[in-house]
C-alpha cells in the first residue's frame, strides 16, 4: 500500500538484505502508482467534482467535465509519455553519475512517482552530491503539475510561469530552504554547500511528498524539523504525483482568508477569490475549505488513535502526517533514519488506510462510508 | 484621511481606564489586611491609570454615539485589550514583584484575556494585594468577553455570532447602542450572582475569603489563575467538585443561564450546542477515568475526579489543575491536547474554537459528502431545526483555517526561539485557546518563566488573537482597513 500510494513509508529495517527482484518490484509499485495518480487527478477526480479539482485542469486540452470517456485515454497517453520520458532522462543522468542500472531505475521510479522507496538503508545520503542535486531537480519536476510540463515541452514557457500555483510552489520551496539553510549554517555549523544541499533536498523531498532522505532532520534544531513537519501538510502542485493538501488549495485558503477580512470591512461588497486572473466560483472555495477541515480532522483522530496504540506524541503525529500526505518518513521512531517496523499491527493497517485516504483526496474514500452512498 | 474617527475611540478607552483604576482600588483592603507591602505600588498604578483615563476622556471630548461604526468597533475592541493590559501590568512592575516588563505584560494579558498562563515561578511569595489584582484582571476580562460576544461581535457581523443570540432579547444588528446596555447588565448580573454563590460555597469548604474570591474569579471568567503554587491540587475533593461545577457553568452560554433563571429550562437544555458541549466533556472524561483506573491504579473516585476536573478545565479553557496530566498515559494527555482546540459554548467566557463551530463543522462535513452524491441537491446545514446560511458556514470554515494556521505559525516561532516542539505546540494551543497550562515544560506543574522574551511577546499576541476571535485583530493589519 505504501508503494502504490507513493507514500514510501517502509517497515523494512535492513533494506539491503532483501533480494533485488523484490526491491525492484517495491520501486515499481511506486511507478505504477504514480501513473494511476496522474489519471486519477487529471481525469477521474474532476468529473466527480471533488475538492475543486475541476478548476485546475480546465486548461488541459481534452478534458471536459461532462464527458469522461472520449478523450481521457488520449490525455492520459500524452501525460504518461511525459512521465516515461522524464523517468528515462533521470535514469540516464543517474547512471551518468555512477549508479548501476538497478539503483538508477529504482531511484527514478521513487523520484518520479514522489514515492520515496530507496534501495539503500540510508536512502540517498550515501550518494554523491551530483546525484543528490539531480534527484532534487527531478523531485521538483515530479511535484509540478504535469500539464505544465506539457506546455513546457511545447515551448510555452511564459504560460508555465504565468501559473500562480507553480510560482508559489517554487517560492515556498526556496524560502523554506533558505531559512533552514541559515539555521543549519549558523546553529549547527555545517559548511555552506552542505547546509544548502541538505536543506534544499529535505524541503523538496517533503514538499513534493517524496520522502527521500539525505540527512536526518531530527538531529537538526527543533525549529528546522518543526518547519519540515509543517511542510508535510503543503504538498506539491495539483495534477502532479505529489500528495498532501496541495499548493493550489493552500493558496486558495490564504486568499480566501484575506478576502474574508476585506469582506468584513466592506460587508456589502462581493469580492471573488481570483486565481490566475480568473475568479473562482464560491462552491469551489467551499469545497476547498471543507477539504482542509476533513484533512485536519483525520489527522487529529489518526494521531489520537496512534497514541492509543502506544506511540509517543511526536511519532504519532509524525506518522499520521507523513502517511496522510503520502510522504514516508515522519518524526520520532518513524523518522528519516528509522522505519515503521516498530508500529503495532493495527497501527500499520490504520496508516495504510490513511495513505489511501490521502492519496484519493479523502472524499473518494469517505463517500464509501457515507450511508447515502449505499442507499437507493 | 482615515476612514474612521479617532475621537470616540480615545474617549471609550479613556472611560475604560477610569473604570480599571477603580477596580485596582478594590485590592487595597486585601493589601492592608495582609501587611500592606504592595499598598503604595497599587495606589501609584491606580493613580497613573486614572490620570491617563481622564486625559484620554478629555481629549476625545466631542463624542457622539453615532460615530461608532464598524471600523471604530474593531479598533476599540483590539486597542482596549492592549491598552488595558499595559496599565494593568503597572502594579506588578512598579512593586518589583515581576521585575521584567515583558513578564508583567504577559501576566496581565494572560489575565485580561482569561488565559491563565503564568510566568510566576513562586506565586505564594507575591504580596496578596497583587495576587488579588491578578485574579481581578480575570474577572474584568470575563465581563469584557460577555459584552464582546453578545453585543459587539454580532454587531460587527462576525463569525456567525449573530446567530447564537437570536433568542436573547437585546442587540439588533443595525443599532449597537440602545439595548446593549440592558442585555449586558442582565448577563453581568448572572455573572456576579454565580461568582457570589461560588465564593460562599468555597468559604463553606474551608477556604479563607481571599482564596475563595480569587478562585471564584478564576473559575467564572474561565481564567485559571490561582493564588497557590499547586493550583487546586491541595484542596479537598469538595472544593474541587465545586470548581468543576462552576467551570462548567462558565463554559455555558450565558444566554442559557438567562433562560434557566427565567424558568424556561426545557428550552435552555434542548439546544444542540449544549448537548454537544456535554458530550465533549463526558466522553473524554470517561475514557480518561477508565485509563487512570486501570493503567495507573487510581481509586475510582480519584480517577473520576482527576479526569473530569482536567477535562472540564481544558474544554472550558479555564486551566485550573488538580494534578499533572503530563504524568498520565500518553494518549490521555494527547486527548487533553486535542481538547484544547474544543472550547466552551459561544456566549460563554471560555475561549477556543467554540462548541457551536465544531457542531457546524461536523454537520457540514456530512452534508458535503451528501452533496457529492446528489450533486444538484441543495442541502442546508441545520442547527436546532433552523437552516444556517451558507455565509455563516463559510465564515466558520474560514475561522477554522485561520485558527490552525495561527497555531502552526505560532508554534514555528516558538521553536525558533529554541523551545522544544512539544512545549511549543502545547504553549501555543493553550494560549490561543485561552487555557493556561500547555505541555511538557509549559505544562500544568510548570510555568512560562523560562521562555525567551520573543516567545513571551508572541504568546501575548496569540492570547489576544484567540480572545478576539482572530478576525477582529487581524483585520486591523489589512491595508484595506486603513483605506476608504
Amino acid at each position: 500500500m505504501s508503494g502504490f500510494t507513493t507514500t514510501g513509508a517502509s517497515v523494512f529495517t535492513d533494506i539491503e538484505a532483501i533480494p533485488k527482484g523484490i526491491l525492484f518490484w517495491r520501486s515499481l509499485t511506486h511507478w505504477i502508482g504514480g501513473m494511476g495518480i496522474i489519471v486519477l487527478s487529471l481525469a477521474v477526480l474532476p468529473i466527480l467534482g471533488i475538492g475543486g479539482m475541476q478548476l485546475f485542469v480546465a486548461e488541459v486540452p481534452g478534458i471536459t467535465p461532462d464527458k469522461l470517456h472520449p478523450r481521457i485515454t488520449q490525455t492520459a497517453k500524452r501525460l504518461w509519455g511525459i512521465y516515461v520520458l522524464l523517468t528515462v532522462v533521470l535514469t540516464a543522468l543517474l547512471m551518468f553519475g555512477g549508479m548501476n542500472l538497478f539503483d538508477a531505475l529504482c531511484h527514478s521510479f521513487g523520484t518520479m512517482a514522489t514515492g520515496g522507496f530507496s534501495t539503500k538503508n540510508d536512502s540517498v545520503a550515501g550518494f554523491s552530491p551530483y546525484i543528490q542535486y539531480v534527484i532534487i531537480l527531478f523531485m521538483f519536476l515530479a511535484g509540478t503539475n504535469f500539464t505544465l510540463h506539457y506546455f513546457g515541452l511545447k515551448g510555452h514557457f511564459k504560460k508555465v510561469w504565468a501559473n500562480e500555483e507553480f510560482r508559489n510552489y517554487t517560492f515556498l520551496i526556496l524560502v523554506s530552504s533558505m531559512i533552514i539553510m541559515a539555521a543549519l549554517f549558523f546553529t549547527v555549523g555545517l559548511p555552506a554547500e552542505k547546509s544548502f544541499r541538505d536543506a534544499l533536498f529535505q524541503v523538496v523531498s517533503i514538499v513534493t511528498t517524496t520522502g527521500f532522505v539525505s540527512s536526518d532532520y531530527l538531529i537538526w534544531p527543533f525549529f528546522a524539523w518543526f518547519m519540515i513537519f509543517l511542510l508535510m501538510f503543503t504538498g506539491g502542485c495539483a495534477g502532479s504525483t505529489g500528495g498532501g493538501i496541495k499548493m493550489v488549495r493552500i493558496m486558495l485558503l490564504f486568499k480566501n482568508s484575506l478576502l474574508e477580512l476585506k469582506r468584513l470591512i466592506h460587508p456589502q461588497a462581493i469580492i471573488p477569490v481570483r486565481l490566475n486572473r480568473k475568479s473562482v466560483p464560491q462552491n469551489i472555495i467551499f469545497n476547498v475549505l471543507a477539504f482542509f477541515l476533513i484533512y485536519i480532522i483525520i489527522f487529529a483522530f489518526g494521531s489520537l488513535a496512534m497514541s492509543f496504540l502506544g506511540l509517543e506524541f511526536e511519532s504519532a503525529v509524525g506518522a499520521t502526517a507523513a502517511c496522510i500526505g503520502n510522504i514516508g518518513p515522519g518524526l520520532g521512531i518513524v523518522g528519516p533514519v528509522m522505519n515503521y517496523g516498530l508500529v503495532p499491527d493495527i497501527g500499520k493497517w490504520l496508516l495504510s488506510l490513511l495513505m489511501l485516504l490521502g492519496r484519493l483526496e479523502l472524499f473518494t474514500v469517505l463517500i464509501l462510508f457515507s450511508p447515502a452512498f449505499w442507499r437507493r | 484621511m482615515y476612514p474612521f474617527k479617532f475621537n470616540p475611540i480615545i474617549k471609550v478607552i479613556g472611560i475604560l481606564l477610569v473604570i480599571e483604576s477603580l477596580f485596582m482600588l478594590t485590592c487595597i483592603p486585601f493589601s492592608i489586611y495582609y501587611g500592606g507591602a504592595d499598598l503604595v505600588p497599587i495606589m501609584i498604578s491606580a493613580g497613573i491609570t486614572l490620570l491617563a483615563g481622564m486625559v484620554l476622556r478629555a481629549a476625545g471630548n466631542k463624542y457622539d454615539p453615532q460615530d461608532i461604526g464598524r471600523r471604530e468597533g474593531f479598533l476599540v475592541v483590539s486597542l482596549t485589550w492592549i491598552v488595558i493590559s499595559f496599565f494593568g501590568a503597572l502594579p506588578f512592575y512598579i512593586s518589583g514583584a515581576i521585575p521584567s516588563f515583558t513578564d508583567a505584560y504577559f501576566e496581565t494579558m494572560s489575565g485580561f484575556s482569561t488565559t491563565g498562563a503564568s510566568i510566576l515561578r513562586d506565586i505564594e511569595i507575591v504580596p496578596k494585594g497583587l495576587l488579588f489584582w491578578r485574579s481581578m484582571t480575570h474577572w474584568i476580562g470575563g465581563m469584557g468577553i460577555i459584552v464582546l460576544s453578545i453585543a459587539i461581535l454580532p454587531f460587527l457581523g462576525f463569525g456567525g455570532m449573530s446567530l447564537f443570540f437570536a433568542e436573547v432579547p437585546g442587540p439588533e444588528k443595525e443599532k449597537l447602542h440602545p439595548r446593549i446596555a440592558a442585555t449586558a447588565r442582565s448577563l453581568w448580573g448572572i455573572y456576579a450572582l454565580f461568582t457570589a454563590i461560588m465564593i460562599i460555597l468555597l468559604l463553606l469548604g474551608g477556604m479563607n475569603l481571599f482564596e475563595a474570591m480569587c478562585h471564584a474569579f478564576g473559575a467564572l471568567s474561565s481564567g485559571g489563575f490561582s493564588p497557590k503554587n499547586t493550583s487546586l491540587a491541595n484542596y479537598s475533593p469538595y472544593v474541587q467538585y465545586v470548581a468543576i461545577i462552576f467551570m462548567f457553568l462558565a463554559g455555558t452560554n450565558f444566554a442559557l443561564h438567562y433562560l434557566m433563571l427565567k424558568g424556561r429550562i426545557r428550552k435552555a437544555l434542548s439546544g444542540m450546542e449544549f448537548r454537544a458541549y456535554l458530550l465533549i466533556i463526558l466522553i473524554p472524561a470517561l475514557v480518561i477515568t477508565i485509563s487512570l483506573f486501570f493503567e495507573r491504579g487510581y481509586r475510582l473516585e480519584h480517577a473520576f475526579r482527576g479526569a473530569l476536573f482536567n477535562v472540564v478545565s481544558i474544554v472550558t479553557c479555564t486551566g485550573f489543575a488538580n494534578e499533572d496530566y503530563m504524568l498520565w498515559p500518553r494518549y490521555a494527555w494527547f486527548l487533553i491536547f486535542l481538547l484544547m482546540f474544543a472550547g466552551g459554548m459561544a456566549g460563554s467566557t471560555s475561549g477556543g474554537i467554540k462548541t457551536v463551530r465544531h457542531v457546524l463543522l461536523f454537520k457540514n462535513v456530512s452534508i458535503a459528502l451528501k452533496r457529492l452524491r446528489h450533486k444538484s441537491a441543495v442541502i442546508p446545514v441545520r442547527l436546532d431545526n433552523k437552516p444556517v446560511s451558507a455565509e455563516i458556514i463559510h465564515n466558520v470554515l474560514a475561522i477554522f483555517f485561520l485558527y490552525i494556521l495561527t497555531f502552526g505559525i505560532g508554534s514555528l516561532i516558538l521553536t525558533a526561539t529554541g523551545l522544544d516542539t512539544i512545549s511549543s505546540v502545547g504553549a501555543v494551543a493553550s494560549c490561543l485557546g485561552g487555557i493556561g497550562p500547555g505541555l511538557e515544560t509549559t505544562g500544568p506543574v510548570a510555568n512560562y518563566a523560562h521562555l525567551h522574551f520573543i516567545a513571551k511577546w508572541t504568546l501575548s499576541f496569540v492570547m489576544l488573537l484567540g480572545r478576539l476571535e482572530l478576525f477582529t485583530l487581524f483585520i486591523i493589519f489589512h491595508p484595506a482597513f486603513w483605506k476608504r
